[in-house]
């Protein structure tokens, strides 16, 4: 499996006035292409910045951050743009959907931005995938008149529309009930196994943990080590560290 | 293009999602419905003022010496006319304007003014009993009472005699009533009362056939100079090539008499100087009344109609000082008979008929243009008259010219306007002569002059040798001249000369070979007006014309600037208007790219470019602009389509100029439609841009932030 995703000894750092906060300190960390990766931690642990380092919403005070091969820091404002467009697809923890779009709209947007196919074709990929979600019926609707389950199902289409490498989220069953929430992670499961998109999405709750090949436990700006879904959710139980815990450091 | 189409989609949306849209795109919609109104009307006023302006004296572009000192201002200035240096090469430029291209008509034209009196009332009673003595006694007099017979002379001799004594009697009312009024501060001079007491008498008259001579002199001398009433019109008048003239505007119309024969001396009167200020004024007001009362105004409940209906009444004296003693028996004979008076007096019957209701009007209007109007001169100046016009020349002496009035004349559309109804027509040469130019006929005039006399001209350089040196021969003993009275003072002689004018014919040539002021130019096409005046600009630089030419809305002078200025405070309104939904816009769109952070946030996460996300906000605002504004434009022309089924009615005479008739009738223009649109799409963009760009501003990783 290749590295479509590798981050060394990265450093992020904030100033908040005169103070600088350090959110990164030196994290290194590598993802294969096809896996369904879980970034853990506590609230401050840098899960949020570590994808937005990822997402390419926003670059490395220090260290290197490379990207289906492209290296972050050496790509201007609007390749960066065009490298979120094409690579990476977005799944929010409050689904971020446009409330003056319909369903359809919504999910068609980013492919309205790619501008490679024609409406026909649009429709026929935007209705698959609603389809797949199981939406297809709602595809008139109007965002705030779906449920939050509903809505998070809109924004996994809409990550999915572009045939992204990469689909990052930030705490996507964050703000929805554990039925719902489950729901969504099957989902997400089910189209990494069909698809072989690379799913990198973080979290603080155990129950979403288990879903994940592997699990990144960061705290307090580092990476404490890569574990399988069982012992981190030990170790976010408080429980002893299994034995077979595997520490990976480039 | 589906990028565009979904852009647009969502501005719609997010304008429908904020009360506050409603608000600026009420504004928007309010400044494009007053604009495209008010835009509209002053394009069709403009347009009509263009019509008339143009139609009834200016012509498309005015030319003149462009030495002169003061501009052309067709219509004066401040109450003076232009101080213009006169051109004396026309037929030179004529030539050259007429090879323009475009220029369809060149009409050499002076404009000017003066003061024309016609004789009071006594003097013309009293020319008349001295024509009609003189032709009694076989003395010069005119060819028309000399073949009378003795007896219809000496009829018309008493008549006139007890006219004369009619006058006296309103006179010597007049200043009874003076005197009652005295400490009202009008004072009776003594001398005049005294004279008044003496003509009163029967003796008088009954010596009066002694020495009808002396007794009229002391009449002309002392009783005359009482009566104050001389009337005095001021007519402003054009003198011009009346056949060009006929031909280039031709919405002039003659109302009474005759065009001007092609080529003859001759005067026409703008029919409204005519009826405003040559007709009697207890006429005038009558059809005044008529008018009124013929638009629904009441003679009962209008102030303005009470207040003609009393003066009428109250000033016969008017009428009654016109009428000689036969003309004043049988007025009174019928008057009585139509009223079913008693009344003996003609005054107070002349107040009886005058006093009309809404019942009786129509009845009183018929017997006074019946009974009365044929016995008086309806006119001061009648059609045919010879016309006696004094006017300043240059250098400053006066001149005398008499001219023959042919007709009255209107703009057909503007009878009723003061503006354009105050100018008459003359023709170049009497202009010419009243403005000191030599003309053709004073050139003749002169030669013949120094023929007779023997008188050469010398040149100033020899003048010292020609006078004193020796062989002088210019200096000549001074002989006392013999002057027949009769004949070179009096009428006779000059009368010919007067004749002989009237009827004299001229050729184009002459009329255009003379000085003139200025000149009208008509073109093909108006709507090229700038580009000709260009092109004249040019040839009079190259062949040295020394014209300057200006348009039309120049000429006109501050009448011209009416509508610029109108329109200056339409656009003052229409840009506070616009402002205020400028900083209205500005501030919702900033509230609204604050609220819409994350999404716009998102949009860029997942891949939106800085581009896409100025354009939505711009599109946003746009949208909002197009849909109010358009809805405003339609808005407007439809209330102006409303306004021109009916048209608007011009209030008052003045108006008649600017409506170019009685009514304006507005039409829906492109112009004020694309300057609303153009005004819209500035105001819109440039209000968002400070917000667009905060937009694009929004990093992606507000998306993430938002809801931490």
């Amino acid at each position: 499996m290749s590295a479509i995703v590798t981050i060394q000894d990265v450093v992020k750092e904030y100033n908040l006035g005169a103070t600088v906060v350090q959110a990164l300190r030196g994290v290194s960390l590598t993802v294969d292409k096809g896996e369904f990766i879980s970034i853990a931690g506590p609230s401050g642990s840098g899960k949020t910045t570590l994808l937005n380092l990822i997402g390419c919403v926003d670059t490395a005070t220090r260290g290197r951050v490379e990207v289906a091969g492209k290296n972050t820091a050496e790509l201007s404002e609007r390749e960066l743009t065009d490298l979120r467009l094409n690579t990476i697809g977005f799944i929010f923890q409050s689904f971020n959907l446009v409330s003056v779009l319909t369903v359809f709209q919504n999910v068609e947007f980013p492919l309205l931005l790619q501008n490679k196919l024609n409406a026909k074709e649009r429709k026929a990929r935007v209705e698959a995938l609603l389809e797949q979600v199981g939406l297809l019926t709602h595809q008139k609707h109007r965002p705030n008149e779906l449920s939050g389950g509903q809505r998070q199902r809109v924004a996994i289409a809409r990550a999915l529309v572009t045939d992204p490498l990469i689909v990052l989220a930030d705490e996507p069953t964050a703000n929805l009930d554990s039925e719902t929430g489950q729901a969504i992670l099957d989902l997400m499961k089910s189209l990494n196994q069909q698809k072989g998109t690379t799913f990198i999405f973080s979290t603080h709750d155990h129950r979403v943990m288990r879903y994940a090949n592997a699990v990144v436990r960061l705290a307090d700006g580092k990476v404490l080590g890569r574990e399988s879904p069982e012992d981190a959710v030990a170790h976010a139980m408080g429980l002893e560290t299994p034995k077979h815990a595997e520490v990976r450091t480039p | 293009m589906d990028r565009v189409v979904l852009l647009v989609r969502m501005a719609i949306r997010n304008l429908l999602a904020s009360p506050i849209n409603l608000l600026i795109g009420g504004l928007i919609l309010f400044g494009t419905l007053v604009f495209v109104i008010l835009g509209g009307l002053l394009d069709s006023l403009n347009q009509s003022m263009q019509r008339s302006v143009v139609g009834s004296l200016a012509g498309h572009i005015q030319i003149y010496s462009s030495a002169s000192k003061d501009e052309l201002t067709l219509y004066g200035q401040m109450g003076s006319d232009p101080d213009l240096k006169a051109i004396t090469d026309f037929p030179r430029i004529e030539e050259a304007l007429s090879k323009v291209e475009n220029v369809k008509m060149v009409v050499p034209m002076g404009v000017s003014g003066a003061l024309i009196t016609s004789g009071n009332i006594v003097d013309t009673t009293l020319e008349k009993l001295r024509d009609l003595y003189k032709a009694r006694d076989g003395k010069p007099s005119p060819p028309k009472l000399a073949a009378l017979p003795r007896d219809e002379l000496d009829r018309r001799i008493v008549s006139e005699t007890s006219h004369m004594r009619q006058i006296i009697k309103v006179l010597r009312g007049d200043a009874e009533k003076a005197m009652t009024d005295m400490l009202n501060g009008t004072a009776v001079d003594p001398y005049n009362l005294e004279a008044l007491r003496r003509v009163e008498h029967d003796e008088f008259w009954a010596d009066f056939e002694k020495d009808p001579y002396a007794n009229l002199e002391f009449l002309e001398n002392r009783i005359a100079p009482i009566v104050t009433d001389t009337s005095m019109v001021f007519l402003r008048y054009v003198g011009t090539d009346l056949d060009k003239f006929e031909q280039s505007f031709d919405r002039m119309r003659v109302i009474k008499g005759t065009p001007v024969p092609r080529g003859h001396r001759g005067f026409l009167i703008a029919d409204l100087i005519h009826e405003e200020q040559m007709k009697l004024k207890t006429a005038r007001r009558l059809d005044k009344i008529k008018d009124a009362r013929a638009n629904g105004r009441l003679i009962a409940t209008d102030d303005e109609l009470k207040r003609f209906v009393k003066e009428n009444r109250l000033q016969t004296r008017e009428l009654v000082l016109q009428l000689d003693g036969i003309k004043t028996q049988a007025l009174t004979k019928s008057l009585q008979d139509a009223l079913g008076s008693k009344e003996t007096a003609i005054g107070p019957l002349l107040s009886e008929l005058m006093t009309t209701t809404d019942e009786n009007f129509d009845q009183r209007y018929q017997q006074f243009y019946g009974l009365v109007v044929p016995q008086v001169q309806l006119y001061r100046v009648n059609v045919g008259d010879m016309l006696t016009i004094k006017a300043f020349t240059k250098s400053g002496y006066i001149q005398n010219v008499n001219v023959k009035v042919y007709g009255t004349f209107a703009f057909t559309g503007l009878e009723k306007s003061p503006l354009a109804g105050s100018t008459s027509l003359m023709d170049l040469m009497s202009f010419r002569d009243l403005y000191g130019y030599l003309t053709a006929d004073k050139a003749e005039e002169l030669k013949e002059i120094q023929k007779q006399t023997g008188a050469k001209t010398i040149s100033r350089e020899n003048a010292e040798d020609e006078l004193f040196g020796e062989g002088a021969e210019v200096v000549a003993e001074a002989t006392a001249g013999v002057i027949d009275p009769d004949t070179a003072m009096s009428g006779a002689g000059r009368k010919l000369r007067e004749e002989d004018l009237v009827r004299r014919v001229y050729t184009e040539h002459e009329f255009n070979d003379g000085v003139v002021l200025n000149a009208a130019l008509m073109l093909n096409d108006p709507t090229r007006l700038d580009e000709t005046l260009a092109r004249i600009s040019k040839l009079s630089d190259e062949q040295n014309l020394g014209i300057k030419a200006i348009s039309w809305q120049k000429a006109s002078g501050l009448l011209g600037q009416i509508i610029n200025v109108f329109r200056a405070l339409l656009f003052v309104a229409v840009a506070i208007i616009f402002f205020i939904a400028m900083v209205i816009i500005n501030n919702a769109m900033m509230m609204a790219t604050i609220q819409r952070t994350q999404v716009i946030g998102t949009m860029r996460a997942i891949g939106a470019q800085r581009g896409l996300i100025l354009s939505m906000v711009l599109v946003e605002s746009m949208v909002l602009g197009l849909l109010f504004g358009g809805l405003g434009m339609l808005a407007g022309s439809g209330v102006l389509g409303a306004i021109a089924a009916k048209g608007i009615a011009a209030p008052n005479d003045v108006m008649y100029f600017f409506f170019s008739g009685p009514r304006l009738i507005p039409h829906v223009t492109g112009a004020p439609l694309i300057i609303a649109l153009v005004i819209i799409l500035f105001v819109t963009v440039f209000s968002t841009l400070l917000p667009a760009v905060m937009a694009t501003r929004i990093s992606p990783l507000r998306a993430m932030q938002a809801d931490e």
